[in-house]
């Protein structure tokens, strides 16, 4: 029951948005607009997809850097070097990723004594040797980058911007409901069991072994996938660019601020931190804005330790009232573009998700999260 | 189970109104905006498209000139530079008049050195922001990508750092790092030439790159193509090769290499370097006691590699130096002279005009050239202005070529380090009265 | 192959590796012994680089001397930040996120001060950055020989602490497990604190060798993530001595590598090692147990 209205919420959503390029036309919307949110597309892709294996095993991976960049690779060298069509060499992207992903797996997994920190950290070093791999091998890159910026691409798509639009779109809604049907499916309860604790969880006859390679194969398929289409946005592809720590530090920030206990933590997250750096990007204030965002991190992290997606759910009266509250006042008084309007309503919401929960039951009564049924102990990172 | 619904429902309500706020979000901005009509071009863009930078010119309102800069990142380092010449040049036209009578703004964001946000940038500068003109940003990788936005949306895109020649098909970008569109030939030609009339041309030569694509380019040649580069070059001179050795970007340990060039012991040693590459590799040589005979860098940090040990005699290509006869003009002459103020001031420590601050300050006057040529901001006249007309640049006068990608010709000159400065030495006529190539 | 190329090459590989170990050891320690992983280290190497430079530049000092001053500062910032930590109470996964935004935002502090620039500390101020001994025929650099002695005695020093004083009983117990050693009446959070400390005044230091012989730059510091991590992997968290002989064992490696198979082959040598040392001993390459 519950499954089918929440897939008939994913085809809304994911109907509205496939419209809004139409819309775009038809409005007048700044062509930046589109490549704000399939930028943020990307990010939610990528920190969903992560979660998959670590917010939900507790498998703590480094490797988005890694699945990430094969993706990146497997489009250059198709498409770019090879003059393969987009559409034919993008699925090949997430394959890739995917098979070495699975080839990581099937040797770490099978470790008698792996540790949490041992994964995190070869997953690491996985980055760093196929970036070494690709500088090596004329073939990948041997130091001389990959072009995509003459990549032709199906017409149906349109132009660049609305086609770049509409693949993150399809990518980062697969990777979503894939991680929504994880969690509210045997595999997630498995996945959470291990996460707190393993041999537990093995004695309850959950397949280990499996389940972790599931986790693994999803966060390298939908990663490396959104690679290959990042890629064209990358235009010129090099390993200092692609294999670096850029993508799993932000993937993690996003997802850890925005909750991994729960599947929308990281599409929270993603959206909150992007839409940051994008508008301080835009206003310029390159000399504080890293010291901003350091700051904003750190204050985040002590004071939202669960994630503020379990905060804006134990809210929701408050953060629709906030959120939309801010959105139509700044509608009426201030004639800013639509993307600052989003982030001063983002960052109310923030503010309003900061307030610690014993002072806000003081002000308002009972949390939501004191209800028994939402309780859910077991999917909360204490 | 309500769980699922409660979220999926705020979810969606978030993005309904998020979506009822853009329409009317962008209702207003239409309204308030002369250009919007602008927006249904772009959605069509063609290079013929009318763009925002053709609104009527209102007297009192600045012209702004959008880009970015690899303000921090691993660029940043150079990048410093350029924003320390683009400053002074715009103060330079405002103090003068302006542009079209107007005011100028250079909006210059940070890339962060990291291509997508270049991209992105570019794409918030002309299609959220309207800019009335772009410039580009400093780097190959971030150059390329803005590059490509430049070309969706039809702007003029003059740059001033991009390495792969070969690569630039957009017809209205205007390189002005001055190197020709085959210098995988052209450049090491001048090195080598400059070594010939130093009277003492080397039997063996080494090889030193960085795995750069750009150094690569000049070693090897363009990817896919047997035209060869600095390397097939120096053999066919009759040079013996001796040693060629690529490294990685991010080398740390410079020892093993040393040892390398130490026991190939080449005449001449052509370092494909970039920043300070050269110093490091200089140190590490200094340390095991060798000391190269004859040595080249390609694209080094001025400063340090000026401080490194045994730095005497190292050669590299430039289009402008600080010392006559480039500072005989009384113009170029007063430039030099408050960009070393300007550079003190934003504590950068090399302080004198060189090669990167002369090609920054070069794009700037092809874009002042082009949009008075044109005498409007409209992109495409600007683009057929610049590519009919010649213009004078600090680095000389310089004729886009459209038979080649734009490019017109290697301009680069040789510069070596004599008694701690450098000083230009090749060719003769714009060499440093009395100064020659030593080895 | 000259075999000259190859001693070259493996003595060089190994003093720089000394150096590696010397700029590991405050994160392993951290990492190992307090469960931060401390990405400030990074920072505490740049900032005693960058404190070399402008005390050498500002007063004429000798650049080595400067350790005097730079290292007991990297000792009083690293305890009091580790009292932070302490505060703030923080699992593995959160250190790593605070302290990577402590990470940017001085990072971001270098640049304002010092510029993104390249600061280089001229000759005649550093008689250290082209100094050499030479033996035969093979050349040690002399920073490289500095680092490498500092870091083998530090290592040396750091393992008979832990092993025979009470400071380094009352660690190995709150490693092991700090509930009971606070029943036992260790003062566990003095003892994060020195330790904190002590590491961080070892990241100080070697930013103060760093900056005898390399340009320096604000964003240097991402760029010594590829070294220091394979180094704290191999060496085993926490361990002094595997740190050590961790750091050495890489440089060498890539030192070979870089003469036998081209320099591009060298990160994938190192990170091979790393790899195959997690596979097969986990606890560290040079550890007995999983202890410190």
């Amino acid at each position: 029951m519950t499954q089918r209205r929440a897939l008939v919420g994913f085809a809304v959503v994911f109907a509205l948005l496939l419209a809004v390029p139409h819309l775009a036309d038809r409005l007048d919307f700044p062509g930046f607009y589109l490549t704000f949110m399939f930028s943020a597309f990307f990010w939610i892709a990528q920190s969903s997809s992560w979660n998959m294996l670590t917010g939900y095993s507790g498998y703590f991976s480094f490797g988005q850097g890694a699945w990430f960049g094969v993706g990146v690779y497997t489009t250059a060298v198709l498409a770019g070097k090879q003059g393969w069509a987009f559409l034919a060499a993008l699925p090949l992207a997430g394959i890739a990723a995917l098979i070495v992903g699975l080839l990581l797996g099937l040797v770490v997994f099978r470790l008698r004594s792996l540790s949490g920190e041992i994964f995190a950290l070869t997953t690491l070093a996985v980055a760093f040797v196929l970036g070494s791999v690709a500088r090596i091998f004329p073939a990948i890159d041997g130091g001389r980058g990959a072009f995509m910026t003459s990549v032709p691409l199906p017409e149906f798509l349109g132009e660049f911007r609305p086609a770049m639009y509409r693949m993150t779109l399809v990518i980062m809604m697969a990777t979503v409901l894939t991680a929504y049907l994880v969690y509210e499916s045997r595999l997630g309860w498995g996945l959470f069991s291990i996460r707190d604790d393993e041999q537990v969880a093995q004695g309850l006859g959950v397949p280990v072994f499996r389940y972790k390679m599931a986790a693994l194969a999803g966060n390298a398929f939908f990663s490396g996938l959104m690679g290959g289409v990042w890629a064209l946005q990358i235009g010129f592809v090099t390993v200092e660019d692609v294999f670096n720590i850029r993508v799993p530090l932000f993937v993690i920030l996003m997802s850890v601020l925005g909750g991994t206990s729960h599947w929308m933590g990281p599409v929270v997250g993603s959206v909150i931190i992007f839409t940051i750096l994008d508008r301080f990007n835009s206003a310029g204030f390159e000399d504080f804005n890293q010291l901003f965002i350091g700051g904003l991190l750190i204050v985040l992290v002590l004071a939202v330790r669960e994630g503020v997606y379990v905060r804006l759910r134990n809210r929701p009266l408050a953060t629709l009232l906030v959120f939309a509250g801010t959105m139509l006042v700044l509608l009426v008084v201030n004639d800013s573009s639509i993307v600052w309007k989003f982030l001063w309503a983002t960052l109310a919401t923030l503010a309003m998700a900061l307030v610690p929960d014993r002072l806000w039951t003081s002000l308002f009564g009972r949390n939501r999260r004191t209800d028994e049924a939402d309780a859910e102990p077991e999917k909360v990172t204490a | 189970m309500t769980k699922n619904r409660s979220y999926l429902r705020v979810l969606a309500i978030w993005l309904i109104l998020a979506l009822i706020a853009a329409a009317c979000g962008d209702g207003d901005d239409a309204t308030d905006d002369t250009g919007g009509d602008a927006g249904t071009d772009q959605a069509t863009t063609t290079a013929e498209a009318d763009d925002p930078g053709d609104d009527e010119p209102t007297d009192g309102e600045p012209i702004v000139v959008g880009g970015s800069l690899a303000l921090t990142g691993f660029l940043a380092p150079t990048a410093a530079i350029h924003k320390v010449a683009g400053d002074m040049f715009v103060e330079q036209l405002n103090a003068n008049g302006g542009l079209l009578g107007r005011e100028v703004v250079w909006d210059v964001r940070d890339d962060e050195s990291v291509p997508d946000q270049a991209a992105a940038i570019y794409e918030r500068l002309i299609t959220e922001e309207n800019v009335d003109l772009v410039l580009g940003p400093y780097g190959t990788g971030t150059i390329t990508a803005a590059m490509a936005v430049a070309e969706r949306e039809g702007y003029v895109f003059p740059h001033h750092t991009a390495s792969l020649t070969y690569a630039y098909t957009y017809e209205c970008h205007f390189p002005t790092w001055p190197v020709g569109l085959d210098t995988n030939i052209s450049n090491p030609n001048i090195v080598y030439d400059a070594i010939e009339a130093s009277g003492n041309p080397p039997q063996t030569i080494g090889f030193v790159l960085n795995e750069f694509p750009g150094t690569q380019l000049i070693g090897y040649g363009p990817p896919n193509s047997d035209a060869g580069g600095a390397i097939s070059e120096a053999r066919k001179r009759g040079w013996e090769v001796v040693l060629e050795v690529s490294f990685p970007t991010a080398t740390s340990d410079w020892g093993p290499i040393a040892a390398q060039v130490a026991e190939a012991d080449p005449d001449f040693l052509y370092v494909g370097a970039l920043g300070v590459d050269g110093p490091n590799l200089l140190t590490a040589l200094d340390a095991i006691g060798y000391v190269p005979r004859g040595h080249f860098y390609q694209w080094p940090a001025p400063g340090p590699l000026l401080g490194a040990p045994n730095a005497n005699g190292a050669m590299s290509v430039t289009v402008f130096e600080s010392h006559p006869p480039y500072t005989d003009d009384p113009e170029a002459a007063a430039i030099v002279e408050e960009f070393a103020e300007k550079a003190a001031a934003a504590d950068i420590p090399y302080t004198k005009f060189d090669v990167q601050a002369a090609v920054s300050w070069t794009a700037w006057q092809v874009l002042v050239a082009g949009v008075e040529g044109a005498g409007s901001l409209d992109q495409r006249a600007i683009c057929d202005w610049l590519k009919d007309n010649p213009v004078d640049t600090i680095i000389g006068t310089i004729d886009f070529n459209p038979d080649e990608q734009n490019y017109y010709g290697d301009l680069s000159v040789i510069k070596q380090i004599q008694d701690g400065e450098w000083v230009v030495v090749y060719p003769p006529d714009k060499a440093l009265p009395g100064a020659e190539p030593e080895l | 192959m000259d075999a000259n190329l190859l001693i070259q090459a493996t003595v060089s590989g190994a003093l720089i590796g000394g150096l590696y170990a010397l700029m590991s050891l405050g994160l392993s320690l951290s990492w190992g012994a307090l469960d931060i992983i401390n990405l400030v280290h990074f920072m505490f190497i740049l900032f005693g680089a960058y404190f070399t430079y402008q005390l050498t530049v500002s007063t004429g000092m000798d650049p080595l001397a400067t350790a005097l001053l730079v290292v007991p500062a990297g000792f009083l910032i690293g305890g009091a930040l580790q009292i932070f930590f302490e505060a703030a109470k923080l699992d593995e996964f959160k250190s790593l996120i605070i302290t990577f935004g402590l990470f940017i935002i001085l990072q971001s502090l270098a640049r304002t001060i010092w510029s993104a620039d390249f600061r280089t500390l001229d000759q005649s101020l550093n008689p250290y950055a082209s100094a050499s001994v030479i033996v035969g025929d093979v050349a040690f650099q002399t920073p490289l020989v500095i680092a490498f002695a500092a870091a083998g005695l530090i290592a040396i020093g750091t393992r008979a602490l832990m092993a025979h004083t009470y400071f380094g009983k009352a660690v190995r117990a709150v490693v092991h497990d700090a509930d009971t050693a606070r029943a036992f009446g260790v003062d566990s959070q003095r003892v994060g604190v020195l330790l904190a400390a002590l590491a961080s005044a070892y990241s100080a230091l070697a930013g103060v060798l760093i900056a005898t012989f390399q340009s320096l730059s604000p964003t240097m510091g991402v760029g010594w993530f590829g070294i220091v991590f394979p180094v704290v992997i191999l060496g085993g968290l926490g361990n002094a001595v595997g740190n050590f002989l961790a750091g050495v064992v890489i440089g060498v490696a890539a030192g070979i590598a870089t003469v036998v198979w081209g320099p591009l082959s060298a990160t994938l040598v190192t990170f091979s090692i790393m790899v195959l040392a997690l596979l097969f001993r986990p606890q560290g390459l040079f550890t007995r147990r999983a202890t410190i």
